[in-house]
């Protein structure tokens, strides 16, 4: 691999034991890869950082490496951790009862992390963190390193970014060095797609998108990311879309009509059509329907935005009497403070538990009891469902009857 | 008992000189597929020392950590090697560790398992089996 002078200083150690280790992990792997060089980079998101996952040996690493004196070389968010940090025993609602020992732990982990300059925005959409772009200014273009595998999508679908899917120590890694290596969705030509997919579909909530989240990401084997022509999602369908595929799959790009950067350039290069039934898509959503009432209702996986706590709060209050069912929302700490303090409270009062800085998968909910649960995530049906929970998926509105008996 | 020995040249990713037995799998995903606090893999099978010779890697970004987690609990092999390509995170795994990778080492499959194996920091591998 060529390197340039700077890089070989900091190889040779001068400037310090954690950044050399940082970019001497980057460049193996890049060589192992058959990169020619590196890139700067300018933004990273580490994912990876629950003690749930890490274990005792991963928070050894990180403490060991912050007491190196590793410092991020740029800025960098990190994914959510196993609890909510202002109380972690808020899940103990829904069956999670954590050791103390996992809580201090978890909170050594963080530690650690904020030592090296990293902020803690303990969230797995870090796209709608204001200082997250009060940091640095991210263009279309712009080369980032992001572990979370549906950040990943979202950050070369929507933002333009170009990163590949990082993750475990990677992400950080790059952000100590400054550096990763310039392969794979870095490089202009692997962004290009030649297999299309269109889907007739006039209406497609959060649950179908997630459906064709899961479809393309079984039947699209190409190396070259997919092009998606289907109708307008929305916001809440773009994330549960790429998150499904993230879950489903190994691709870390699509090129959405009407959504990605350059989406008509790009899509002049596609080569082979392929379409998505409706009929497939509610066949399968029909599969994976919720068949009883679930104990619990969770909304928020990716971390739910602003607006999807105001159309909860909004469908909720046409509702009457108490939910049947637990309804758990979890998202970042930052949309939490500038969604409506009216919304929140709405929320609360129809017994809504609002959860920050983790979700259902990080946290080690239903790893006890066999909790039923019902979402409109195809991410959180992926996962929970391996973890053996009986799970069923449903847009939100349907989600909300079903909270009340349907 | 007779023994036969054979040689390969491997891809040397993190170079390093020992020796080992060697422990096959067939594809192996480092979280979730080996408990590095008691260093076993699912099925049982101690790493301790041994050449881990793996077929193709697979699984979580988070195995990085398990196989620093090896080092960390002292039940590091003595050298992992993958026949087919490493992956990210095996590499990444291997430095953050310290432990001797080798990858594209055609020519290991599971009749080794059992047999001696010496490796050198170029990559190349000698391999005594018993064939009694």
């Amino acid at each position: 691999m060529h390197l340039t002078r700077e890089e070989e200083r900091i190889l040779n150690g001068e400037e310090g034991e954690a950044k050399e280790l940082a970019l001497r992990i980057i460049v193996k792997v890049g060589e192992a890869l058959g990169a020619e060089r590196l890139v700067d980079i300018k933004h990273a998101h580490v994912s990876g950082v629950s003690y749930g996952t890490i274990g005792d040996h991963g928070l050894h690493f990180l403490e060991e490496l912050a007491s190196k004196g590793a410092r991020v070389a740029v800025p960098a968010s990190v994914n959510p951790v196993g609890f909510d940090l202002d109380d972690p025993q808020l899940l103990e609602h829904v069956g999670v009862r954590l050791s103390g020992e996992f809580v201090s732990k978890q909170v050594r982990i963080v530690r650690a992390l904020k030592s090296m300059g990293v902020r803690a925005t303990l969230t797995c959409t870090p796209y709608y963190v204001d200082e997250v772009f009060d940091d640095v200014d991210l263009k279309p273009g712009d080369h980032v390193a992001w572990g979370e595998s549906s950040a990943i999508l979202y950050a070369n679908t929507v933002l333009g970014l170009r990163t590949n899917r990082e993750g475990g120590p990677l992400a950080l890694m790059a952000a100590i060095a400054g550096k990763t290596y310039y392969w794979g969705l870095h490089l202009d030509e692997n962004r290009v797609p030649v297999v299309g997919y269109r889907v007739p579909l006039e209406n497609l909530d959060e649950a179908k998108a997630g459906v064709l989240g899961e479809l393309i990401a079984t039947r699209h084997n190409e190396s070259h990311p997919p092009y998606v022509a289907a109708r307008a999602m929305g916001e809440l369908g773009i994330r549960e879309f790429l998150a499904a595929l993230g879950a489903a799959g190994s691709i870390a790009m699509v090129v959405l009509e009407g959504v990605t950067p350059e989406y008509k350039v790009l899509g002049e290069s596609v080569e082979e059509w392929r379409v998505v039934s409706e009929e497939e898509i509610n066949d399968r959503l029909e599969e994976l329907a919720p068949t009883q009432l679930p104990e619990v209702v969770f909304i928020g996986c990716p971390h739910a935005a602003a607006e999807d706590l105001e159309r909860l709060a909004e469908l909720l209050s046409r509702m009457k009497g108490k939910p049947k069912s637990k309804i758990v929302v979890t998202l970042s700490r930052r949309v939490f403070e500038k969604t409506d303090k009216s919304v929140i409270s709405k929320l609360r009062e129809a017994g809504v538990l609002i959860v920050r800085d983790t979700c259902l998968i990080v946290s080690p909910f239903g790893r006890s009891d066999k909790v039923s649960v019902a979402t409109n995530s195809y991410k959180a049906y992926f996962y929970l469902s391996k973890r053996g929970l009986p799970v069923g998926l449903a847009p939100l509105e349907e989600l909300v009857y079903l909270a009340y008996g349907g | 008992m007779v023994a036969s020995i054979f040689r390969i040249k491997a891809r040397p990713l993190v170079p390093g000189a020992g020796e080992g037995r060697i422990l096959y799998v067939d594809a192996l995903s480092f979280y979730g597929e080996v408990d590095p606090v008691r260093g076993k893999l699912v099925d049982g099978r101690y790493v301790k020392g041994r050449v881990l010779v793996i077929g193709r890697v697979r699984g979580s970004t988070v195995g990085s950590y398990t196989i620093y987690g090896l080092r960390f609990y002292g039940n590091a092999p003595s050298a992992i090697i993958v026949v087919g390509e490493a992956d990210p995170i095996v590499v990444a795994g291997a430095v953050m560790a310290g432990i001797p990778l080798y990858d594209r080492a055609a020519g290991i499959d599971e009749r080794a398992e059992g047999g001696f194996a010496t490796f050198r920091e170029d990559g190349l591998i000698n391999v005594v089996l018993d064939d009694g």
